[in-house]
């Protein structure tokens, strides 16, 4: 089975735990690295489908610290580092217990919250950082979508990326017009 | 998971190709080719077959430029090519990243043209195992290959390496499972010690299991080493790992015929970086006092190694080489492309088989936003949502016979089994042809 919809997780968050006290934001180290999942699709080429985002879009955390934000498996949260802000799906991480951290599988999303201080060593630092982590409404974008939100590269002076249309999930461009 | 019928439609089976996925370059897969297409994979892992069995839907087919509207319009290949060699030619301060999934020969070329422009050419390594190469240059490096692990080993250690999620034929095929010439009962033969702060899915197979907090590689190792020297540990829980425990690790480790230490990223992308990797070494080292140990670093991609080990030949250097000065330098964070990103110096990049879209972290990305970016590549990527000038590639070890070194060195040549797309053209061709056009550029100019 090549083509997964999404990566299979346990569901056993108990939002009525009595030792879980419930929390606005909870302050988490994130790791990022590769994952099985993440490794097929990214490698196969699938980055603009909507697997993609279900596979490298995602914050593996423990089902404790799912239940303090009260949040469900593929609910969206926001992961803000020094570096910046990601929106993700949450999701019961197969290797919990690991509470006070979180997994970020490596791609467009982790990059946007990873450090790139290389410390003069060439590496940046791609784990072991300083996150919060917080429920939220919005949105998982797509790759292309994401891409052109986080770095703007041809996003006209004046555009607001979150109004442009999404840019979908096969690759757009002009083709020559070919006599058959 | 749903059961799957065999694949019974095809007209051949190409027999041991290699795989082009991990630097565990397995060469036993079996391709089932029909109409010139790749209909089913056999022996691969799933990582490898899904790379074999590629999303069609994503396959650069055809050579690209931007518009000014910043829209990708399809080109002949010629406008392509003189675009990019336009921009090459014309930079200051360019930087030729990537190469780890194409092939030795594709190098070649590739480094000619470093020299000939004076621009920094550089691999994976710079964001993967760049620590543990430099040190390798400090401390040494006790290697061996694979076949001895298989053949030997009856302990086998994975450190800040998932191997089950990055590696999955490893342990099968190399170190665990296999039955070897020492080893005749093959996996009960060998004692499996992941180390990890995370239950991760090698660690659920393992028979021990040691998990050390986050950052806490460095002082567990020290551990180790000071207990081997004889020494008593004067704390009792070391980096969450209490000092009997370590005690008898060390002691089991001692007691072993033959061991191997596998690393991985985790101990290359915490905080300590290089030191983490001089203290494994060193282990090792210490370890050999007693008994055989080795040790590897588990590399990524399929020839992530061997660009290392090409450049250490030609260059003597082995990653983020400069030519900007006539000859080549190598100055860890000064010549490295995330430390050039950073200081935004770069002003022309070229990525050739590798996706730094996927992989550089937020900051080092945002300087590609702002300079002319040339990809060659084989699939649609984040990359591509960020580059200039778009060149398809075509897919070594399937589509195009090339080299590679696998993990711990051995070069394997790797053959094709099916013909590339007409529209795609080989990248050791284009390199060339990229060189072929800079040189006529400059001497225009003279
Ligand atoms: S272990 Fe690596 S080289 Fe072997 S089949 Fe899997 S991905 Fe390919």
């Amino acid at each position: 089975m090549t083509y997964i919809e999404k990566p299979s997780i346990s569901n056993v968050v108990k939002f009525e735990d009595p030792d879980v006290a419930k929390v606005e934001r909870l302050t988490v180290m994130l790791n990022t690295g590769t994952d099985i999942y993440q490794g097929a699709c990214k490698k196969r080429g699938s980055t603009l489908k909507d697997e993609y985002r279900k596979v490298a879009g995602v914050c593996y955390m423990d089902p404790k610290d799912m239940a303090k934000l009260g949040v469900g498996n593929w609910e969206s949260v926001l992961v803000k580092s020094d570096w910046g802000e990601v929106v993700c799906y949450a999701a019961h991480s197969r290797d919990a217990p690991h509470e006070g951290m979180i997994f970020i599988p490596k791609g467009p999303w982790a990059n946007v919250v990873v450090s790139p201080e290389t410390y003069c060593c060439s590496d940046p630092t791609y784990k072991g950082i300083e996150a919060t982590v917080e429920k939220t409404d919005k949105e998982v974008l797509l790759m292309a979508d994401l891409m052109r939100d986080v770095y703007k590269k041809y996003v006209k002076e004046g555009e607001k990326t979150e109004e442009l249309p999404s840019l979908g999930e096969i690759p757009v461009y002009k083709k020559i017009a070919r006599s058959k | 998971m749903a059961y799957e019928e065999p694949v019974t439609d095809y007209d051949k089976i190409v027999e041991n190709c290699t795989c082009a996925f991990c630097g565990s370059n397995c060469d036993d897969v079996d391709i089932l080719v029909k109409d010139n297409h790749v209909v089913g994979v056999r022996h691969a892992c799933r990582l490898g077959a899904s790379k074999i069995m590629e999303d069609e839907d994503q396959r650069l087919t055809v050579p690209m430029v931007r518009d000014e509207n910043g829209e990708l319009v399809e080109v002949d290949w010629d406008t392509a090519l003189d675009k990019a060699a336009e921009l090459i030619a014309g930079s200051v301060r360019p930087v030729f990243y990537g190469w780890s999934e194409t092939s030795i020969e594709a190098m070649k070329p590739g480094l000619e043209l470093t020299e000939l422009v004076g621009a920094v050419i550089d691999n994976q390594a710079t964001i993967c195992h760049g620590p543990t190469v430099q040190a390798v240059q400090n401390v040494g490096y006790p290697l061996m290959t694979l076949g001895e692990v298989k053949n030997r080993a009856d302990m086998v250690v994975y450190t800040g390496s998932n191997p089950m999620n990055a590696h999955p034929r490893h342990l099968s095929r190399y170190t665990t499972i296999p039955k070897g010439w020492f080893r005749k009962r093959g996996r009960f033969d060998r004692t499996l010690v992941t180390w990890d702060p995370k239950y991760s899915d090698t660690a659920k197979l393992s028979d021990i299991w040691v998990p050390f907090e986050e950052n806490g590689d460095y002082a567990f190792c020290n551990a180790i080493r000071a207990v081997l020297k004889g020494k008593k540990l004067k704390q009792d829980v070391i980096s969450g790992i209490p000092k009997e425990d370590i005690y008898e690790l060390t002691e089991k480790m001692k007691k072993a015929q033959f061991g191997a230490l596998f690393f991985g990223l985790g101990l290359t992308h915490t905080l300590s970086k290089q030191r983490n990797i001089d203290i494994a070494i060193q282990l090792v080292q210490d370890l050999n006092k007693y008994t055989k140990w080795v040790l590897l670093p588990m590399r990524g991609h399929f020839n992530v190694n061997g660009f290392n080990i090409f450049m250490s030949y030609e260059m003597g250097f082995p990653y983020g080489v400069d030519f900007s000065r006539g000859y080549p330098r190598y100055m860890i964070g000064e010549t490295t492309t995330i430390d050039l990103l950073n200081r935004e110096e770069c002003d022309v990049f070229m990525v050739i088989a590798a996706d730094p879209g996927a992989h550089f972290p937020g900051g080092a990305l945002a300087h590609l936003a702002n300079i002319p970016v040339i990809q060659i590549d084989i699939h649609w990527g984040p990359s591509t949502e960020l580059a200039d000038v778009v060149l398809p590639g075509t897919f070594i070890g399937v589509e195009t016979a090339g080299t590679s070194y696998r993990m711990d060195s051995v070069p394997i040549f790797m053959k094709k089994a099916i013909d590339p797309p007409e529209t795609c053209r080989e990248d050791e061709w284009i390199v060339n042809e990229l060189l072929q056009r800079v040189k006529k550029l400059r001497e225009a100019s003279k």
